[in-house]
């Protein structure tokens, strides 16, 4: 076999973000970080952004550079497909995931013991949630378009679907409140940073979390299988 | 038997409902070069894409060293480049170039948007050319833009790799890109497609861009007749 650059060198060169998304990631860990040494309860206020700019860094798009040709090498290289789509998506949300890992440090070491709201299990989930849907989404989008439609379903549900005008969701119907607290943890996993997950959150944040792997295995399966054809040939 | 580097029968590819061509079918040995020539639109960028695995086709059968194209991937070296805008413009040259072997293409360390089109052509024919060894290489329109100097060095470059056992495939639609190149021709046109190998052009001199001219036309006329007898 011919000499052929890995998928990491390759998504280390060419990068799935632009170099803005990681900029802002460096200011948001310098603020945060500062704000959490001083205040270590406060650390669950500034994972928010932290959590907004994964979704947008998680939605990095693979169709279209590799419908204009900037994959070719790497897609003619030899590598499996499936390699390559986890390349990419770890690629993607790895800047994200650093300045999470970060600010817990922080936050560990200025509460000086291993009870930190960053590294709790309601944290992690809503961590995995925008680390896996957004770049399972946009996989076949341009970029960004996961974060923008997240947001957009974020805005229709606290505007439209609040409780009381969702169907079902009266408060006094159990099931219905169920189901909206599952939608809440789907389209703003914020709620759940900071605190550990009982059975009963658990099963609330179960099925975003399940549907955001079957999200992450369908769109490794269509890039494992999908024809690139070059945008300009057609 | 003959083992050919590449086969390629009765190939077809579509977009969406779009049929692009129908009845392709070649066979290049190791250590031959096939040109592509056609009209804009006709599937010289389709094919070449479909022999370097990057697109299923609609029917037919397309087998490099017996393998299917994605396996072949794995298993042979496939060197395969779609012109110089296929480069992502934000990535520094000098970091492209040194995606081909490892080796250093280029010291250039300017964004490959900021370079002129000749200057992006051939990183981006070095970048996949340094890779070795090559059981194909699928080049389209592989002169374009390039200054007499790369041109040449383009030409010596195909040919070591070519003597070296690489089947090439190369598509123009410039005749004289590939005239005196190639050792046979396949001419793409929309419904219609056909192989001529370069002895059946001149057998005692390369083939000169007027002979393809002659015979290009010739292949048009004749598609032209079958399609008014249909």
């Amino acid at each position: 076999m011919a000499h052929s650059v890995s998928p990491l060198r390759f998504f280390r060169v060419v990068p799935t973000q632009p170099a803005l998304i990681v900029w802002t990631f460096l200011v948001v860990v310098a603020i945060g970080g500062i704000a959490i040494a001083r205040v270590p309860s406060r650390s669950g206020d500034l994972m928010r952004p932290v959590l907004l700019l994964q979704l947008f860094a998680a939605s990095s798009g693979f169709e279209v550079p590799a419908r204009r040709g900037h994959y070719d090498l790497l897609l003619t290289s030899g590598h499996r497909r499936i390699w390559v789509a986890l390349v990419h998506w770890a690629i993607s949300i790895a800047p994200g995931v650093l300045a999470w890992l970060v600010l817990a440090v922080v936050e560990v070491t200025a509460r000086g013991d291993a009870d930190t709201h960053l590294l709790a299990s309601g944290t992690c989930a809503a961590m995995g949630l925008v680390s896996t849907m957004p770049w399972a989404i946009t996989v076949r989008l341009p970029r960004f378009s996961g974060g923008i439609g997240w947001l957009l379903v974020l805005t229709l549900s606290t505007s439209v679907l609040s409780p009381g005008r969702m169907p079902g969701s009266s408060g006094a119907n159990e099931v219905g409140e169920s189901i909206w607290s599952a939608w809440e943890f789907l389209v703003y996993p914020v709620v759940f940073v900071g605190r550990e997950l009982s059975i009963g959150d658990g099963l609330i944040a179960a099925p975003a979390l399940v549907l955001a792997l079957a999200a992450m295995v369908a769109a490794c399966r269509w890039v494992s299988r999908t024809s690139v054809p070059l945008e300009a040939a057609q | 038997m003959t083992s050919f580097a590449v086969s390629v029968r009765d190939l077809a590819v579509q977009y969406g409902r779009r049929l692009v061509f129908q009845g392709v079918s070649f066979d290049i040995a190791a250590g031959q070069s096939l040109g592509v020539l056609g009209p804009n639109g006709s599937g010289k960028t389709t094919l070449l894409r479909t022999l370097a695995g990057c697109l299923t086709p609609r029917s037919g059968e397309v087998r490099i060293a017996g393998l299917t194209p994605r396996d072949a991937l794995t298993r042979t070296g496939v060197a395969y480049f779609a012109g110089d805008a296929t480069l992502p413009g934000s990535v520094r040259a000098s970091r492209w170039g040194s995606l081909g072997n490892g080796d250093v293409v280029t010291p250039d360390r300017r964004p490959i948007r900021a370079l002129s089109r000749g200057t992006r052509q051939l990183l981006g024919l070095r970048t996949v050319l340094g890779r070795h060894p090559l059981g194909l290489i699928a080049l389209d329109e592989p002169w374009e833009a390039l200054d007499p100097d790369a041109a040449r060095w383009l030409s010596t470059t195909l040919e070591t790799k070519r003597d070296r056992g690489a089947a090439l495939v190369l598509s123009s639609h410039r005749l004289h890109d590939l005239a005196g190149f190639c050792d046979s021709y396949l001419f793409l046109l929309p419904h219609h497609a056909k192989v001529v190998h370069a002895h059946e052009i001149s057998a005692t001199s390369p083939v000169t861009a007027l002979q393809l001219a002659e015979v290009f036309d010739k292949v048009r006329g004749g598609a032209m007749s079958l399609r008014a007898v249909s």
